[in-house]
This record gives C-alpha cells, structure tokens and sequence, in this order.
C-alpha cells in the first residue's frame, strides 16, 4: 500500500520531534492502566477470597435477634454446615480501670466455617475456650495498645471477666461484620451469657454462615428459605458480591481516579494537537511536492494518518509496559498497605479500557491539524508564504470528531459505570477546555489591542515586543495556556475542595459537635444517666432520647422494593433505620410540610419523615409505611417531612413516631453529652462503673479519623492528578520548545534592528509572567467554580474560598512558566543573529 | 579616498559545521568611502552573504578586523554592536525576515521604538506611506505578498536614516518586475539619505547601477572595479 510506504519513509528520523507526543500519551495512558490494574487486582482478590470473606457460602443476618428454635433447626437439617456469630458494640474494660469502645464479636464452636483466624501464637478455638473457669478473649493490636494490655490481663466485659489471651493478626470475615467503630474484641458466645449485654432493644446483630450442603446452590437455599420463613427478615448475602462495602467504595475511588487520568490525557490532547500541528507545519513543502506529484487530498490524509496512528500506538504500549508493570513491581508493598487481599497481576480489560482512552484522545486531538493539512495548496511550492483558505476542516472531518467525542464520552460513562460522574466530569473537562481556548483568544486580542495603544508602549519596547509575541498570529498563546492552565485547574480544584472538607470537619462540626454518643442506656437507668451527667461539672448539656431500630418493609400496603425507588434513596430500604417516639418535634428540626401531632396523641400511630429522603422514595403526606421494629410491625400514616440539620450531628431519627405507637416496645435510649474536650478519658470511666452495658462513641475521635481519611483520598486523587500536572509541564516545554525556533529567529531579527540583551529577556520575563498568571487565575476560578459545585451539590455545604490554596497555585503557575521561560530564554538572548537568519537563507 | 565608512583589515571567516571547520573567507580587505554604492557578485556560495553578515555586525570574525566609522567592532560587547547597529545600520535580507507576530506598521516602528523614538509610528507610517503600502498598515507579514514584505523590509531598514545600508539579493525571491520596484525603491531611498549602500546580487546588470563592483570567489576578492557607471 502507498501510503503506507510513504508515511513509513516519513517518520524515520523525526521521532525526536514526537517526544512530547509520546511522553504525555503515555502518562496519560500510564495513569488510566495503573489505577485500572490495582483497582482489578483489589476486585480479583475479593472475588477470590470471597468464601473467606464472607465465612461461607451464605451469611443469613438478624438484627436484635437470634434465630427462634424453629428456625436453627430448619438450617441445621438444610445446610451443610451452619456457625453462629453475634456481633455489638461494647465497652471493654482494663484492669488499670480505663475503658474503650469495642466491636464485640462472640463466635460459636464450628466458627470459623472457612478459613482461619491467625493469631500472633497460637490456635484461636484454644485462645477463647475455659481455662480455670475463666473464658479467653483474642484483640486487635489496637486494643492491645489502647487500653496498655498485655497477655493474661482480666477483661471486664459487661458484667464478666475474660482472661486475655492472643492478639488477632488475621481475621478474613472482618468486612462482612461491617466496618467497626472500635478494635476487634472476640470471645466465645458462652462467655457472653449473663453478662448482660445483649439485652431485648439493645442493637446487635446475628450472622448465620452457611456452607451449603453436598449438590445445593445458594439460589435454590435462598428460594426455600422465603417459602419456608417469609417474614423473618434474614438479610441474603452470597459469593456473588461477598463484600459489597468494600467494593463499592474500591469501585467508586477507581472510577474517580480514571476520571483524574482521564484530565491527565486531555492535557496530553493539547501536546498531540500541537505536536501534530507543529510536524505538519515542517512538512509543509513535503505536502506540497505530494500533491504536485499526484497525491489526491485523502492519500496525503492517509499518508500522515498512519504516521499518527503509529506514533499513537507507541505511546499506547509504553503507557501500558507502565501502567501494568508498576503496580507489578509495587505489589509487595501495596499488599500490605491495602486493607483488602488483592490479586496483582495482568488485566486486560484495565489495560483496555486505558488504550481505548489513549486511542480516542490521540485521534481526537490529532484529527484536526490532519484535516487542515490536507488542504495546503500545491502553490506553497512557489510561493513564499500562503494562507489556507479553509479556517475549518471539511464536513466529513467535522463528523469524524463529532464521531469520535460522542464515542469517548459514550466509552466514559460506560466504564466509569456512572452517567451522572463520567457525563460531568468529560462535560467540565470540555468547558475547562473551551475555557482557556477562549480566554487565549480573548488575551491575544487584549495584547493586540493593548500593542496599539502608544501611550501604554511608548518608550517600552520590551512591553511592546511581549504584547505582539503574546497577540501575534501563530503565538504560543494558546498552548501554554491550554498546558498550563488544565493541570492548574485540576490542582486549583483538588485544593479547594480538600480545604474545604477539612474546614468543615474541623470548623462548623467539631465546634458544635457533642463529646460522645451514649448508645444502649437500658430505660429503668435512664434518669439516673442523666442526673449523674447533670451533676458533672465537665459535662454542658445531655439530651436523651428513645432509641429503636426499625427496616421499611412495606410502603402503602406494599412490599417496600429498593428497585422501585431512586437509587439514591434505595439504602433506605436496604437496613435499619433509627426509629424514636416524641410527643414534640427533636430539636434542630424544622417542619417542612404536614403538621406535628397533639401532644397527648393516641389515635392511629402517626409519622415524621426526614424530607430529602422521603422526597427522594416518592413519599407523601398521608402514605402509609410499615416498619419492622424488632419482629413485630407498625404501620403509621406520614403526618409531617421534617428537615435535619446533618452538621449539628445531634441525634437523627429518619422515623419519628407518636409516643402510643411504641408504647411497651422494649427500647433503651441513646444520650448525647456535650462536654469540655480532654475529659473524654475520666468521662468513659465514670459512666462505664455504673451504666456498664452503655456504649460510648467517642465523637471527636470520629471526627478526628474522618479527616484523615479525608487527607488520605485527598492524597490519592492528588497522585493521581500529579499525573496530569507532569502532563501540564511536559506539553509546556513542548510548545514552547516548538515555539522556540520563532523566537530565536525573531531575537535574531530584532538584534539586527538593534534590541539589546535586556530588552529580549524583559521581553521575554514578561510574555511568560503575563501567559503564566492568566493561565494561574483562570485555573484558581474554575477550579473554585468546580469545588463550589461539588461542595454545595455533592456535600450539601457551604462552601469557603481557599485562599492558600490559591496563592499556591498562582505561585506554581508563575514558577512553571518562569523557569521555562528561564530555560529557553538564555539561548534565545545569547544567540548570535548571522546564526539564526543564514538557516533562513 | 575621503571618509571612510567601513574599512574591513585582512578579515577572515571559519565557521564550524558538523564535517570541521569550514573556511568561508580569506584574508578580504576592503575600505569603502561614505556614500558609496557597492554591488558585490560572485557565484552562489562564495561568500557574499557572510561578508555582509560581517560588516552588519551580526557575526564575528574569525580574524582580522572591521571598523565602521572609526568605531571597531571588536571593541563591542553584544548589546554595544547592538545599539552600534541601531544607530548606523540598515539590513534588507533575501527572505525579509520580517517579524511574523507584528503587522507591517509595527515591524517598521520596531527599530524606532528600540532606539527610544516617540514619534516611531508617525515615522513608520510615512516610510510605509513612502513604499506605496499605505493601505497594508495593519496587515501582518502572512497577509501579504513578497513583494509587499519586501517592501515592509526596506521601509523597516530605511526609516531610523542610517548611515550604511546593506542588502543581500533583495530581490532573490521575487519575480522580475517586482524585483526591478524593489531596486528602484532601494536606489531612490539611498540617493534621498545619501547613505552608503553595499548590494549582494548575482544579477550583473544590477551590480552594474552601483558606482562600484567587487567581485567575489571562493572566499576571495577577486576584483574591484569602479565608476564605471
Ligand atoms: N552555518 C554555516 N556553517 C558552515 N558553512 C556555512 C554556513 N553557512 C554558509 N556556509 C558556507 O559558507 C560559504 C559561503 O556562504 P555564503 O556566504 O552564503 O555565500 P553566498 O552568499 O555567496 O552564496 C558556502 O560554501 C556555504 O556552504
Ligand atoms: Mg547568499
């Protein structure tokens, strides 16, 4: 094939002019495969370890209840084998007196079903059996160093003592316990008995793990288990999605982080267009001769098509060679820091997908420089200089762009497997785009119109050189400020945003936020918890409350069905939901619809609904729902929506029922206690010695554990996107490498009519510092209109302007265009004028 | 022999390419008076470029001196042959190297502008106005035609009034009849300022308006004929 022939002869030897090309296609592409990689091997190691994770084939969950008697023997003759595991929250108590919040986890004699819990020394079925009458408990390493145990210690575990016994160092059915406020605490389910803390309305959960029995599948266990028990409420989980939390939120981060390599590419876009515009421009004459020879305007398309194709292709596989092999060569390291098994290995479909990116941005790009070379006219041959008459590429091309961004967006929201995330994120990245190519357009115009103006220019010859490189045609303008200005942009918004989140945690929630969350006051010690608080002088305000819990089981008579509802709304369905009684509206409540009931009410049960939600379920005032509290269910008519404030983080019920509703459901009440910081430690100890079932919740240890979580995702997207700011750098030296020529010949030209050294370098000081900060305060507004949106949108917050966040990104602006300027500048002022006008000729 | 305005002293050339150093000129030396018009011709690759380069000051000599009105160039730091250029120097180039980013009034008035003229626009308006191109003011280089740049270029050389023009086959990339403009404009703008003009050409009939003819080969003078005009 001709072309073929042609475009191969071509390339060799100008590979070095595709440096940037390649680099920040293979960045780009880098990025998408890594993440794409690590976030396959995370699911592969779920999926494989799925029995272990899940403790067997099936777990059956309960909440507040043991399976009846009926029920445990209806399993034990379906099932293989069966293991019982309840799970709570608790205080444990140290023989030095102090105390901590546990997730309490009591196992039965067959447990673990699969797999084994690793114990520093020794067997785990040894650690917690009788020894001198006394039952053994295994803990986390944290609890160990919480609470300054050591091995042999008594536990005071309710109203029980424990001998401590081992330190869990592995526990692979952790996640499906749920993720814990507390360390790990494990005993057998007999030392538990009578120590109570399991009492009727206090919250806890049973979890049955199945291993199905010999030619059984989950699917035929689970049809006769609803024929057989249709309202005992079992909650279903199987191999199919053995962790669904935690692979959820893997998938979740890895689509962001796509989406993050995904800006890195589009900046790469910006190196492709302008590589590609710069290697046509070169071979202006080449094109020229071809078609003066012979060559139809397609084979010339065709010819420098290949070429792209190719150069693409490379910078594909080396993105790939790099993006697969790091996180083969980290997965030492990376298996110990993940929380979750992972598989590190080949996955094509990650590499896929980063390939199809690759290849989708590189065309894309690239597209349009190609279509307007195919319109340089033959004269160009004769003629010293010629303006195309085409300003667009012709219709076909047109379409061939359209074509291929409506299939990356169509790729993007496919993989990101989010309509909303993928269409936003490629919709802002186009918007950014359009952003600085306009904003380029409008400062070379305001250069050009300042240029005219003689009083501004007068007696400044380097301001008016500046100014005319800056509004010139053919000036770098757009380029440095497309580079730049995106991975400024995507900087700009990260920093907003991580401020902005840590502002709110630290700021408006901790100020206000209480010191603790008393959960399972049993109700005869109710008023003595509020007395005992009330005489402390460490302790400002109490508020109690009833607490239940209660599952939406049915909506109008009807079976309550996730399916039917906004996905945003379907957890409400998916569990318990907290569930109280007040005769007056909860503080911090404002009705939003519907009106609260009398005080003395005793009619038909009524309900309060938290307005968002309900709006969200397609709830009415009037509806009915059915709620299971504790196996029995009451059905209440909506009386009112009310809204929550979430940053007051005081008590919030989704349901709020007429005190007659619930009267005789055995209930135990939940306090809030605010209090002085740092007397959280003699607090615990206080409330712990004569209110022992009561669990507490350290509040500013929540909040304190959330920002660092913040800081660590904050950290990873900063990573991610550091990706794309080497990208920025790169196509910035690349464009203004490209441009380099133009200005050694016009340094050339002007020595010639007498400008000095300075007056270049001043010049040349001030094209970059004016490109630099356009390009910084562009990226700081939308980066800020970026974080706002999500802030209001997605957080629901106010959101602040960072204005160190800011000045760091204005700063880097400046600083990445000054040493660029720096490193090109020096030749261009050193170079002396014969050398660059004889290359002319 | 009275007034000289540029006196080159056994000057020679060597210039580094990828194969060694290449010797390009030899021992030339050469005295022209002020108001002189020289035509220097020679075969394609003799020199001729490189000796204008030399006396424009825009590439240092290998050995040997060059002095322009007494002041030598050796005695100059960068930005001193710089302003040295400013002021007694204009340079019309084959391929105008015209600035790309500037329209034709503001490549005119650059040299103005550097030599801190407040009346740079005015002036480059009437030298434009001068070269027919009145109506091109706000045009940039890729808008017009070579002959128009190359009109934009002598204005360009021409408006500071310097002492010495030089001109490196000026009309190299234009068609005849717009060369011979080019020429007559040249001749006119020199016979007005009374400056010293040196012509690289190969077209001898040109060389033959000069008052002066100084042949060149292999690096070499190989002639210098004069007043026979
Ligand atoms: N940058 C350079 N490096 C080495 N040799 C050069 C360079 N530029 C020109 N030459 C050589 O110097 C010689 C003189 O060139 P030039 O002055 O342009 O001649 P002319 O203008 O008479 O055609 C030629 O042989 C040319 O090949
Ligand atoms: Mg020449």
């Amino acid at each position: 094939m001709l072309a073929w022939k042609l475009a191969r002869r071509e390339l060799r030897g100008s590979l070095a002019s595709f440096r940037v090309f390649l680099t920040c296609l293979a960045i780009g592409v880098a990025t998408i495969a890594a993440v794409g990689s690590i976030t396959s091997a995370i699911n592969a190691g779920l999926a494989a370890n799925g029995r272990a994770l899940l403790g067997g084939d099936v777990e059956l969950r309960l909440t507040h209840r043991f399976a009846g008697a009926e029920e445990r023997a209806w399993l034990d003759a379906e099932v293989g084998a069966i293991s019982e595991v309840v799970s709570f929250r608790g205080m444990i108590g140290a023989p030095s007196g102090e105390r901590a919040l546990a997730q309490i986890k009591g196992v039965d004699g067959p447990y673990p079903l699969i797999g084994t819990i690793e114990l520093a020394d020794g067997d785990v079925a040894e650690a917690l059996a009788v020894r001198d009458g006394v039952f053994g408990a295994v803990v986390e390493q944290t609890m160990m160093d919480r609470l300054e145990l050591s091995i042999g210690d008594a536990l005071r575990l309710g109203t029980n003592d424990v001998e401590l016994r081992g330190v869990i160092t592995g526990e692979p059915d952790r996640q499906a316990s749920g993720i814990g406020l507390g360390p790990r605490v494990m005993v057998s389910q007999e030392a538990l008995e009578g120590a109570g803390l399991l009492q009727p309305g206090s919250l806890y959960r049973v979890a049955y793990r199945l291993v199905l029995a010999e030619g059984d599948t989950a699917e035929r266990l689970r049809a006769r288990l609803d024929e057989a028990f249709p309202d005992a409420g079992w909650r279903w989980r199987d191999l199919s999605d053995p962790s669904p939390g935690t692979s959820r939120i893997v998938e979740r981060i890895g689509t962001f982080l796509v989406l993050v390599g995904l800006a890195s590419l589009a900046v790469g876009g910006v190196g492709v267009s302008a590589a590609t515009r710069g290697y046509l421009e070169r071979k202006t004459e080449t094109i020229g001769t071809l078609k003066a020879l012979g060559a139809s305007g397609g084979l010339t398309v065709a010819i420098y098509l290949i070429q792209i194709m190719l150069l693409t292709l490379m910078g594909i596989v080396i993105g790939l060679a790099i993006g697969a092999g790091v996180p083969l060569l980290l997965a030492p390291t990376l298996r110990d820091a993940l929380p979750v098994p992972a598989d590190f290995g080949v996955y094509p479909v990650a590499l896929f997908e980063a390939a199809a990116y690759g290849l989708m941005t590189a065309l894309l790009f690239g597209l349009w420089p190609l279509a307007m070379a195919r319109e340089t006219p033959v004269a160009v041959l004769f003629r010293d200089v010629v303006e195309s008459g085409r300003r667009f590429p012709r219709p076909i091309y047109l379409l061939g762009l359209f074509a291929l961004f409506a299939a990356l967006v169509g790729v993007t929201v496919v993989f990101s497997g989010n309509v909303m995330l993928g269409g936003f994120f490629i919709g802002g990245l186009v918007a950014a785009l359009l952003a600085f190519a306009l904003v380029a357009r409008i400062i070379r115009w305001f250069a050009r119109g300042l240029g005219r103006r003689q009083k501004i220019t007068r007696g400044r010859p380097a301001l008016r050189l500046a100014l005319s490189s800056i509004g010139g045609p053919g000036s770098e303008t757009s380029g440095v400020m497309l580079s730049l200005g995106l991975g400024l942009t995507l900087l700009s918004t990260i920093g907003q945003i991580d401020a902005n989140l840590r502002g709110l945690i630290a700021g408006d929630i901790s100020e206000s936020a209480p010191a603790f969350f008393y959960l399972d006051i049993p109700s005869p010690q109710k008023e003595a918890f509020v007395m005992a608080a009330k005489k402390d002088s460490a302790i400002d305000r109490v508020e109690t409350a009833p607490m239940l819990r209660g599952r939406i089981v049915k909506i109008n008579g009807e079976v309550a069905d996730p399916e039917k509802i906004a996905p945003e709304a379907r957890w409400m369905l998916r569990g318990d939901r907290g569930l109280t009684y007040s005769s007056t509206p909860p503080e911090g409540t404002t009705l939003t619809e519907g009106a609260w009931w009398p005080e003395d009410y005793t009619g038909k049960p009524l309900l309060s609904f938290i307005e968002e939600e309900g709006r969200q379920m397609g709830l009415k005032i009037g509806d009915t729902l059915t709620v299971n509290v504790l196996g029995r269910d009451l059905s209440a008519q909506i009386a009112n929506f009310r809204e929550v404030e979430w940053r007051r983080m005081g008590i919030n019920f989704t349901l709020v029922v007429n005190p007659a509703a619930l009267q005789g459901a055995p209930h135990s009440h939940i306090a809030t206690v605010y209090a002085a910081e740092g007397e959280e430690g003699r607090l615990t100890r206080m409330f712990a010695e004569d209110f022992p079932s009561a669990v507490a919740i350290p509040v500013r240890d929540v909040i304190e554990r959330t920002k660092t979580l913040i800081g660590q995702l904050a950290d990873a997207v900063r990573g991610a996107s550091l990706a794309t700011i080497l990208s920025g750098f790169i196509v910035l030296i690349g464009v203004t490498a490209a441009a380099q020529r133009r200005h050694l010949f016009e340094a050339a030209v002007l020595k010639t009519l007498g400008a000095e050294q300075g007056t270049l370098m001043r010049a040349a000081v001030l094209r970059y510092l004016f490109l630099g900060s356009a390009a910084a305060a562009l990226a700081i507004g939308i980066g800020a209109l970026a974080a706002w949106a999500v802030m209001t949108k997605v957080f629901e917050a106010e959101f602040a302007f960072a204005a160190g966040s800011a000045l760091i990104v204005g700063v880097l602006g400046v600083l990445a265009t000054l040493f660029t300027c720096g490193f090109f500048a020096r030749r261009m002022v050193a170079v002396m004028p014969a050398q660059m006008l004889r290359a002319r000729g | 022999m009275t007034n000289p305005a540029i006196i080159l002293d056994t000057v020679s050339l060597t210039l580094q390419s990828k194969a060694g150093p290449v010797n390009i000129l030899h021992d030339v030396s050469l005295e022209v008076s002020a108001g002189e018009t020289v035509g220097i011709v020679g075969p394609s690759g003799s020199g001729k470029s490189s000796l204008l380069m030399l006396m424009g000051a825009l590439e240092r000599v290998t050995s040997g001196r060059i002095s322009a009105f007494g002041q030598d160039y050796g005695n100059l730091n960068e930005d001193g042959l710089a302003k040295f250029r400013r002021e007694n120097m204009g340079i019309v180039f084959q391929s105008f190297h015209l600035i790309p980013t500037m329209t034709a009034l503001e490549n005119v008035a650059v040299p103005l502008e550097l030599a801190g003229r407040a009346d740079a626009f005015d002036a480059a308006t009437e030298a434009l106005g001068q070269v027919g191109l009145s109506g091109r003011l706000d045009h940039y280089p890729s808008q017009l035609s070579g002959g128009e740049q190359q009109r934009v270029a002598l204005a360009r050389a021409t408006v500071p009034g310097p002492a010495i023009l030089l001109a490196d086959e000026p009309t190299g990339n234009l068609d005849g009849s717009t060369g011979a403009l080019i020429i007559d404009l040249l001749f006119g703008l020199q016979g007005s300022s009374k400056a010293t003009l040196l012509l690289v050409t190969h077209d001898e009939a040109l060389a033959a308006r000069c008052s002066r003819v100084v042949r060149m080969a292999d690096g070499r003078i190989m002639s210098d004929e004069r007043g026979s005009a």
